[in-house]
């Protein structure tokens, strides 16, 4: 029977698919494109597909991998703490020869991105988060996915519903209710006791890297006033609000997006230290 | 056939609280999230004082034993520290009392062993633990992982098993626990250990889990097919693992309720199983929480989390058919537990003496019955046949 999940293999249509063994993990890579390598790690939801990072493999090599637990990467109950995802993706990019990438991760794979730049800082040429994790602020609480019940969910990722309707089932489709539950789980594994890291703070100024926030105005998962703590945390970061966008700015409007993306990694080194401010004052 | 020799048989309570709003059917969920402020303190009061009063009703008119059990957040059941129940007990009964009990994972083993051994000694030996996973909704109701609510069990069990049947001071060291210095006072009345069940609905998992450990096994929630085939199971793979599971290891669990006839009877349950059923059972999307259930389990029931019977519509039919439900006279009561029992091969009868909103009289009515009438005659059945059989030999 066909699956709605096949809908979200399309949005990769011309990348190739690799699978590499990662310390017994079967990973799945996808890749396309030249130039410099531009590696996206996911939120904790995969059903959406990667659509927008068609529009990076004109200057880019863009690597988008499965974290394990996620989409078509293996299960490894290992891998059950930030710590364990950053070391599989150090592992990652030794084996694919990455030396030095840009990275960019969204919701869920922003913190992982920045805790893969806390602990190797010089990998990184750029950094992107988008409307990322892992930071636990007080009294500016993230909204608990796990206890949003199902039928408000799309409410709280997105400000339109409509972007996500092609990407659900029609009825019984349980391939797609496998990969949410597979994917729940992975993200519970992780987040059920702690909904992030309660020390992320403590180390974020070791991120020496041009670092771009990007943010949808709407976001009911990591509210905009989070971006602050952000951006006082991180020593070479700026701001970019999305109007009309909620958590999954790629997902909601992917040319305006991925475009952010592409023109803050051609900027030249030091301007996004300026731009900080004029953005800050106009959100 | 008769019921086996030394058939034992128990009162189980499940203390609801059943003074809810009118808008009841409004709710989704009766579990996790239903709001506290339904819960009246002073109507709580009345409800362990009437619900304990039966429990004793039922250990004075000579039930081997009672049984209580756990659950969180939730008015289907008033029990989420059943040992405080079971200290509450202790003097009002000289019976068995059967915790079942405290999820080992929700609570610090070395406290739930502490408590529990409390309980055997203040009990002089009286106690029987029954185990469970814990439903998802206890997940909810607790920071507790449900993606490795298993490993944590399992190891939760080994080091209540070792504090109760090794001389302390012993130390624990695992994935989840790490103890210097177990060395608990007291120990358990009985020696090595009071006698130890897991339930459950089924899973593989926990039925592999108890045949490793050689402890009883009891599903209550479960068609009565998959039950037989789960007891069947523990059979094996307990010998497999060097275990004999003895009768009174695998209890079965009967709803009963006595009347004047079988139809009156019939009538006269049915609309607090319906409650049951189709109100204190409804637990929304709570039913499953993050990773409770294997990849292949979840596939294996295809992404459906519970039996049709719980949360939906009422089948009165389609429940009697699936589990042990009774009501009617006494001997229509006899006739069924003997039936369940030969096709068990159990001597342990748990009733399920309250349902629902059932109230007081109809309770006191179905223990009077059962205590007077329906286990005497299984007795009185069991030794004519085994006179049948000496007379037969001369």
């Amino acid at each position: 029977m066909a699956s709605v999940l096949d809908r979200t293999k399309q949005a990769l249509d011309g990348f190739e698919r690799h699978e590499i063994r990662i310390n017994g993990i079967s990973t799945v890579v996808y890749s396309a494109g030249t130039g410099e390598p531009l590696v996206y790690l996911h939120g904790s939801g995969t059903f959406t597909g990667f659509g927008f990072a068609q529009q990076w493999i004109k200057t880019h090599r863009v690597i988008i991998p499965y974290h394990p637990g996620y989409g078509e990467s293996g299960d490894d109950s290992r891998i059950e703490s930030i710590h364990d995802y950053v070391l599989h993706y150090l592992d990652l990019f030794d084996a694919l020869g990455l030396e030095r990438i840009n990275l960019v991760g969204s919701s869920l794979g922003g913190w992982i991105a920045s805790e893969i730049a806390i602990v190797q800082p010089q990998r990184l040429s750029r950094l992107v988060l988008v409307s990322p994790g892992g930071l636990m602020i007080k009294g500016m609480p993230s909204t608990d996915l796990f206890s949003v019940p199902p039928k408000d969910l799309a409410g709280y990722l997105v400000v339109d519903p409509a972007v996500l309707a092609p990407f659900m089932p029609e009825g019984h489709d349980i391939e797609f209710m496998t990969l949410r539950y597979r994917e729940t789980t992975s993200s519970a594994r992780l987040i059920w006791e702690r909904p992030g890291n309660p020390k992320l703070d403590q180390w974020l100024h070791r991120v020496a890297v041009s670092t771009l926030l990007l943010w949808g105005e709407g976001d009911r998962v990591k509210p905009l006033a989070q971006a602050d703590t952000w951006l006082r945390l991180l020593p070479h970061a700026r701001l970019e609000v999305m109007k009309g966008v909620g958590h999954l700015p790629l997902d909601e409007q992917p040319a305006a997006a991925a475009e952010i993306v592409l023109n803050f990694l051609k900027e030249k080194p030091g301007a996004a230290r300026a731009a900080a401010h004029i953005t800050k004052k106009a959100s | 056939m008769p019921i086996l020799p030394d058939t034992e048989f128990l009162a189980w309570h499940f203390m609801p609280y059943y003074d809810l709003p009118e808008n009841i059917d409004d709710y989704e969920s009766l579990w996790v999230d239903f709001p506290n402020k339904h819960f009246d303190p002073k109507k709580g009061h009345e409800y362990y004082e009437r619900y304990l009063s039966e429990l004793v009703l039922a250990d004075k008119l000579g039930f081997d034993g009672v049984c209580i059990n756990e659950h969180h957040n939730t008015p289907y059941s008033l029990m989420p520290i059943p040992s405080i129940l079971a200290g509450a007990l202790i003097p009002q009964t000289k019976g068995k009392i059967c915790v079942m009990g405290t999820p080992a994972g929700l609570d610090h083993p070395h406290r739930l062993a502490e408590s529990y051994a409390m309980l055997d000694v203040m009990s002089g030996g009286r106690m029987e633990f029954a185990f469970p996973l814990g439903t998802p909704m206890e997940y909810w109701s607790s920071n507790v992982n449900p993606v490795t609510a298993r490993e944590r069990q399992r190891e939760a069990l080994e080091v209540i098993m070792k504090m109760w049947t090794q001389e302390g001071p012993i130390s624990h060291s695992g994935r989840f626990y790490n103890y210097r210095y177990l060395n608990m006072w007291p120990r358990p009345y009985q020696q090595p250990h009071p006698p130890v069940y897991l339930v459950g609905s089924g899973s593989p998992g926990t039925i592999e889990l108890a045949a490793e450990m050689g402890f009883g096994y009891s599903s209550t929630f479960s068609p009565i097919a998959s039950q037989l085939a789960a007891q069947k199971t523990l059979k094996e793979r307990a010998a497999h693992y060097g275990h004999t599971i003895r009768p009174a290891q695998v209890p079965i669990v009967c709803m009963c309720y006595i009347g004047d006839d079988d139809e009156s009877a019939l009538a006269e349950m049915e609309p607090h199983v319906r409650y049951f059923f189709t109100t204190l059972t409804r637990a929304g999307r709570f039913i499953d929480a993050p990773g409770y259930l294997s990849m292949d389990e979840f596939q294996k029931r295809n992404g459906r989390m519970l039996p049709s019977s719980h949360g939906g519509a009422f089948d009165w039919a389609q429940i009697r058919q699936q589990f042990r439900v009774v009501a009617g006279t006494a001997k229509t009561v006899a006739d069924s537990i003997e039936k369940w029992a030969e096709e068990a091969q159990t001597s342990r009868v748990i009733f399920q003496i309250h349902r629902g909103n059932m109230p007081h009289w109809k309770v006191v009515r179905t223990i009077t019955g059962l205590a007077n009438d329906v286990i005497p005659m299984l007795k009185e059945r069991r030794r004519l046949a085994d006179a049948e059989l000496s007379v037969a030999a001369e």
